[in-house]
């Protein structure tokens, strides 16, 4: 049985991203229609949910899917189908929503020619199984999302974030490339599966790999906004248009989680205590995330906090599971990426949308503050309601997603039967109640009677904008209700990263 | 002094002289520059890599692999700085230090 399903799923969006930007140039040059570059994108992206469907029926029947060309692989786990269906489905709804919000942009078709291609290579990256290719696909993430964030290149705000970024990232990726290195010398190999065997056999306490794991945590580190490399992460989340701040926040940051997992899973053998270590980088994502976020006055810099401290929770779950080897941390900890990406990307997309009408919409590129949203909704009370919902969901309020996954995270905390660890779960629920001061805040403000100059002069809410926020807020609120929707997903993402961390 | 040392001390050496250009110039051309000087410590690293373990090829065609993705991640930089120059008129990092924490 041919296993290229691996090759459509990911190729499908990367050859749409030429195809995106040469037929909506043509088509605008030739007849004047500017709107075929969404259209065509908005396809290439729904026919990519075909090879992922497939692939996970084959991947349910036959376990872990392998490709092999020469030498280099790609192998499909639990964890790589996880990381592609968030990435599809936010993918597929930024699209829908950018319809309208990037309508008549400069280079609106280099905007979906980038957005299909950071799909395509994010799928990749969960593919990866050595460890030189995982670095292949993530400049090739960070490239992409490079242009995305600058994408308002006359705007100075959004270059001075595309500078912080580019530089801070790629300083990361050398590190990781020095880790590789290092690995390579010390083991032989780059194959993620066999220098896992090559360590616990024969280099489990060498050195120059402890010095490698180090490495591979400050360079994904600073991708994942791991407290102190997160400066990086406000400037460019709320520089970007909304709807790749949805994508920064959603997704990005969680594939480069992903990618810190593998590298370091490659690594379990060694003896360091790698789970101890990200829950320590849980703990201080949470409380930096939540503090520095108290004191934000722009809609989207004070989000973009927020996903410090949920980066927080997830490495909180996966650190737990990690330490303690119990699946139901693994689970929690995806969960969590999951249902942030639901949150987020409904926040962000809320907030964007307001922004849009509020301030875009009319040539105003200036930033949405906290005091434009009193009484919007008055006007809009269907964006205030969903965009009400996805802050209540991340402050972790019940029944939304946002509590379900908290509390499995905190579950599996307490399952460990660790004092210290009960002491972290519950600063980690403290946490949560603070980041209430802030997210409540913003609901209240929303639903003043009085509303702002800003809102009284606001455009109405096009319809196409509305459907992927309406999409995403039942998403919040069902998987609230019935967390087992996503177990499909979930479980093997748990299996996989058990089976990798030997646990 | 043998092969292995040599190379040690260039990885060594190129990696202090990419951080310390990255930390002390204040021209965008220069971090630039300071950026590519620290990613050729990686391009040696790698080829070292290689020799050390048996397999010069491998490490090899990892390093020109290297190139070509850090070749784009220039070209970037160096769109961003000419946008920069423009809008800013002047390539100086300290007049791109707006946006507050």
């Amino acid at each position: 049985m041919t296993q290229s399903i691996i090759i459509w799923l990911i190729w499908l969006p990367l050859a749409a991203s030429p195809l995106i930007y040469l037929v909506g140039r043509i088509s605008r040059r030739q007849w004047g229609y500017t709107s075929t570059a969404r259209w065509v994108a908005l396809a290439a992206l729904a026919a990519s949910w075909v090879p992922f469907v497939h692939a996970y029926r084959q991947f349910s029947a036959e376990g872990v899917l392998t490709y092999v060309y020469g030498s280099v692989a790609l192998r499909l786990d639990g964890l790589s189908l996880l990381l592609a269906g968030v990435v599809l489905l936010l993918a597929t709804l930024v699209t829908l929503y950018s319809n309208p919000y990037m309508a008549g942009e400069i280079g609106e078709s280099k905007y979906y020619a980038m957005l299909a291609a950071i799909s395509g290579v994010m799928i990749g990256l969960g593919c990866a199984a050595d460890l030189f290719n995982l670095w292949l696909w993530f400049e090739a993430m960070a490239v992409t999302s490079y242009l995305l964030v600058a994408f308002y290149r006359d705007e100075s705000a959004a270059l001075e974030a595309g500078v912080k970024y580019l530089v801070q990232s790629a300083v990361g990726s050398v590190f990781v490339l020095m880790g590789v290195a290092l690995v390579l010398a010390q083991t032989g190999t780059l194959d993620l599966a066999a220098v896992g065997t090559a360590v616990s056999t024969q280099f489990a306490d060498s050195p120059l790999l402890l010095t490698a794991g180090a490495l591979f945590v400050i360079g994904f580190g600073v991708k994942i906004a791991i407290v102190p490399m997160h400066t990086w992460l406000p400037d460019a989340h709320s520089q970007a248009p909304s709807g790749i701040s949805a994508m920064l926040s959603g997704v990005v940051i969680e594939a480069g989680l992903v990618a810190l997992l593998r590298s370091l899973s490659a690594l379990a053998g060694v003896a360091a205590a790698w789970g101890e270590l990200l829950i320590g980088f849980g703990v201080l994502n949470m409380v930096a995330g939540n503090l520095l976020a108290l004191r934000q006055t722009q809609v989207k810099r004070l989000l973009a906090f927020s996903s410090l401290a949920h980066v927080g929770y997830m490495l909180l779950g996966l650190g737990v599971a990690i330490y303690a080897g119990n699946v139901a941390g693994a689970e929690g900890g995806f969960f969590h990426l999951i249902s942030h990406g639901l949150m987020k990307g409904l926040a962000f997309l809320s907030a964007g949308a307001l922004l849009y009408v509020l301030h875009t919409a009319r040539g105003d590129h200036s930033p949405l503050t906290v005091s434009d949203l009193a009484g919007a909704a008055q006007r809009y009370p269907l964006v205030a309601l969903v965009f009400s919902l996805a802050l209540l969901g991340l402050g972790g309020l019940p029944p939304l997603v946002g509590f379900m996954s908290k509390w499995q995270i905190m579950a599996a905390g307490f399952a460990t039967q660790n004092t210290v660890l009960y002491a972290i779960v519950a600063f980690a629920a403290l946490n949560s109640v603070l980041s209430l001061a802030y997210y409540a805040p913003l609901v209240n403000m929303v639903y003043r009677r009085q509303p702002s100059t800003a809102v009284l002069a606001g455009q109405p809410v096009p319809f196409m904008m509305q459907i992927p926020l309406l999409l995403l807020a039942v998403g919040v609120v069902a998987i609230g209700f019935w967390p087992n929707l996503v177990n499909w997903l979930v479980q093997p993402a748990g299996a996989a990263l058990l089976a990798a961390f030997g646990g | 002094m043998n092969d292995m040392s040599i190379l040690v001390a260039g990885v060594i050496g190129l990696l202090g002289a990419g951080l310390y250009g990255l930390l002390a110039v204040r021209n965008l051309f220069q971090v630039i520059i300071a950026l590519q000087v620290l990613v050729k410590a990686a391009v040696l690293a790698l080829v070292m890599a290689g020799y050390a373990s048996g397999n010069l090829a491998l490490g090899q065609s990892l390093g020109v692999t290297v190139i070509v993705a850090d070749t784009v991640v220039a070209v970037i930089g160096l769109a961003l700085a000419v946008q920069v120059k423009r809008h800013l008129g002047t390539l100086d990092i300290k007049a791109l230090a707006t946006l507050r924490r």
